[in-house]
């Protein structure tokens, strides 16, 4: 089969994992050799769906032997299937990387035929990139449940990151919809890794010589809307990956669909608007200083569609508020909806040499029009309508949702809008 | 108006900063030749580059105001945008009373000012660090050579340059600035900035069409379709960059 061929079958394979990101690990070009890893990721180039491409996104083979419900590439799917040689990747990627197409590999494989040997086949790809053509730029790679903890540790050594994706958040979901698919053997690799990834880092503290191990840290990735999982499930998950399993990302994909099995829910779209509010509510949990339990219970186990998560949180704690902007501590400046990590630091700062007031605000990039409800500057409210929640509720409803992306990356423009192409890249590079 | 004109380098700049400080009439305007349209009730003069009065207002920047406010002002030189050499000097001049808290001043214009600016300068520096394309050409002997055109909106060439002499390390490169006819070569030792005219039709090395195609390919099957989104990504990948991309997303 051609080389185009085959691309466009392991490419088109490979576009639903949704991670893109470059940054986290800084290496270095060596002598004679090729590439280095920026820390804060490079964009370099974005899709007609408007995500950035930052690697080369590919699969190693789309042949697989399971059957989740939810994947094309599962085995009971009729579609060109195709492999590619660990040559061929390498080649891939040297060469879009000289152009400067691309900021590494994003290499990743269907099960085929067994976990084992799918791991040999990518761990020999990778060592072909980096001990053949002195390859220094940015390689993510699959680490693949199941596959013996050897093959996953040898390719941690010469990767920058790795990413175990757990798809669906519970056991029940995997056991309706992955069916060969087991918890267990999806977390435990995750917890090996990042407790290797601890300890390595320990080792290099004393000695420079110790390899690094998965230095841009992990990441996952699960989908939304395949299963009936609440946002409160999801949610719990990720904060959980992210204080015990020391997870740099979660990543969450609305699902296309892709299939019409009986046992998957009829969607007419992707569920992107839910994905947009769990990316939001995931930066509250990494940024910002909010727990789970605050944003979603029981009762509320699902994020308000028109409400971004930190607007619904203030509404239901009003007790907490207003500000005033002039006094109020950094973290609880961070809790402010319209104010972002950028413009509380710049408040922090400009606010030593004098007291602010609602035109500076506006000028620092916090969106007044929702934190003007939730502050007082110099005393002053700027709310207009009485202090209740019903009135303050009725104001942010009102106002235009145009502006709302409802993708992973406009993100940061619902929370900063003053600076959205700035933010946009932050938000890409995962650098508040 | 006492207007001080300058030869339009970044040591012109900073000589005419020197001398306003010790040269009366003070200049109310600082701006380069170029920039300058004569009209009746303007007095220029016209300041000659001097290394040494240069380097010590360089000197005296770094020390009594900071690093960073003198890499800001670098910044918004770059931007040649009308106005700059004026901005920069009404923010020295606060920074000379201010000190190193300079940036925390939000509040205050120039500061405000210089702080868009630069920053904008940095945005374009870091999207062309991923925009920029590379075409393999050959070269005469050994030596294939790659290729890149771009046309920035601000003269960030030598700000880029740095970062592929890194990464592209062992290769022969050269990265023009079409517009400005100013090219960054390098020979995997060190890079040098020339002037570089308008290059005709560009001879490509053995397999540089093949590795364009499969990089149209791979970037028309990476999109999702039910996610189509064009606006978001002209947000992020301005229209005016896309004539050098080589996956010129418009056409598909
Ligand atoms: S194992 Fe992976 S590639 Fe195979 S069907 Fe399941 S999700 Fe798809």
């Amino acid at each position: 089969m051609e080389l185009v061929e085959k691309l466009s079958i392991l490419s088109a394979a490979a576009k639903y994992d949704v991670s893109c990101s470059s940054s986290g690990s800084n290496r270095k070009n060596k002598p004679g050799g090729l590439g280095n890893a920026a820390a804060s990721g490079i964009c370099h180039s974005w899709s007609q769906d408007g995500r950035c491409i930052s690697l080369l996104k590919i699969l190693q083979t789309n042949y697989c032997v399971y059957d989740c419900a939810y994947c094309v590439n599962r085995v009971s799917n009729d579609l060109p299937r195709a492999t590619f040689t660990p040559e061929e990747v390498a080649d891939l990627t040297i060469n879009f990387y000289r152009r400067n197409y691309i900021e590494g590999l994003f290499l990743s494989s269907a099960i085929w035929p067994n976990p084992n040997q799918t791991m040999e086949a990518l761990l020999r790809t990778v060592k072909l990139l980096r001990n053949q053509h002195r390859f220094n730029g940015y390689i993510h790679v699959k680490a693949i449940p199941g596959a013996d903890w050897r093959l996953i540790a040898e390719t941690g050594t010469l990767v920058d990151r790795m990413s175990v994706n757990i798809e669906l958040p519970t056991s029940e979901s995997l056991k309706l919809l992955a069916p060969q698919k087991k918890r267990d053997n999806i977390l435990q690799p995750m917890k090996l890794i990042g407790s290797q990834i601890v300890e390595t880092q320990e080792e290099r503290k004393r000695s420079r010589k110790v390899p690094s191990f998965v230095p841009a840290g992990q990441s996952t990735q699960l989908i939304i809307g395949a299963t009936p999982d609440t946002d409160l499930r999801i949610l719990q998950l990720a904060e959980s990956l992210y204080r015990q399993v020391h997870l740099k990302r979660v990543y969450y994909s609305a699902y296309v669909p892709v299939s019409t099995n009986p046992r998957l829910p009829a969607l007419a779209a992707p569920p992107l608007h839910r994905e947009h509010r769990l990316y939001q509510a995931d930066w509250l949990l990494r940024f910002y200083g909010f727990e789970a339990k605050e944003l979603l219970n029981e009762a509320n186990p699902n994020f308000h569609l028109q409400l971004d998560p930190k607007s619904d949180w203030a509404l239901r704690n009003l007790h907490m508020f207003p500000l005033e902007v002039n006094k109020a501590d950094y973290r609880f400046l961070l809790r402010v909806p319209g104010i972002g990590v950028r413009s509380a630091q710049r408040i922090i700062t400009a606010r030593r040499f004098h007291s602010l007031d609602f035109t500076d605000l506006q000028k620092m990039g916090v969106v007044m029009k929702r934190a003007r409800y939730f502050l007082t500057c110099k005393g002053k409210y700027y709310g207009q309508v009485p202090y209740r929640e019903e009135t303050i509720k009725e104001q942010l409803l009102a106002q235009p949702k145009g502006k709302e992306n409802f993708t992973q990356l406009s993100l940061f423009s619902d929370f900063d809008n003053q600076y959205p192409v700035q933010d946009a890249i932050s938000s890409i590079t995962g650098e508040l | 108006m006492v207007i001080f004109l300058y030869d339009g380098s970044f040591e012109g700049l900073l000589t005419a900063i020197y001398e306003a400080y010790y040269r009366q009439p003070r200049p109310e305007q600082i701006m380069t030749q170029r920039e300058y349209q004569p009209d009746l009730f303007s007095q220029p003069i016209i300041i000659e580059s001097d290394p040494e009065k240069a380097g010590k207002v360089y000197r005296a920047i770094e020390q009594k105001i900071s690093r960073e406010a003198l890499e800001h002002i670098y910044y918004v030189f770059l931007s040649e945008l009308p106005g700059a050499g004026t901005l920069i000097f009404h923010y020295l001049q606060l920074g000379w009373r201010l000190g190193g808290d300079i940036n925390g001043h939000l509040a205050v214009e120039p500061v405000r000012q210089v702080l868009k600016i630069s920053q904008r300068v940095g945005l374009e520096r870091h999207r062309m660090l991923g925009l920029l394309r590379f075409q393999k050409i050959n070269g005469q002997g050994e030596g294939a050579l790659y290729y890149a055109a771009f046309e920035p909106d601000y003269n960030i060439l030598e700000l880029i340059a740095p970062h592929f002499s890194r990464r592209l390390a062992d290769q022969n490169w050269i990265i023009h600035d079409v517009k400005r006819k100013l090219a960054a070569f390098y020979n995997q030792k060190e890079w040098v900035i020339g002037e570089l005219p308008a290059v005709g039709q560009l001879n490509w090395a053995e397999n540089e069409a093949f590795y364009q195609e499969l990089w149209q390919r791979y970037f028309e099957r990476i999109a999702v379709e039910g996610r189509t989104n064009r606006k978001l990504q002209r947000q992020y990948m301005p229209v005016r960059y896309w004539r050098h991309l080589i996956e010129k997303p418009g056409k598909h």
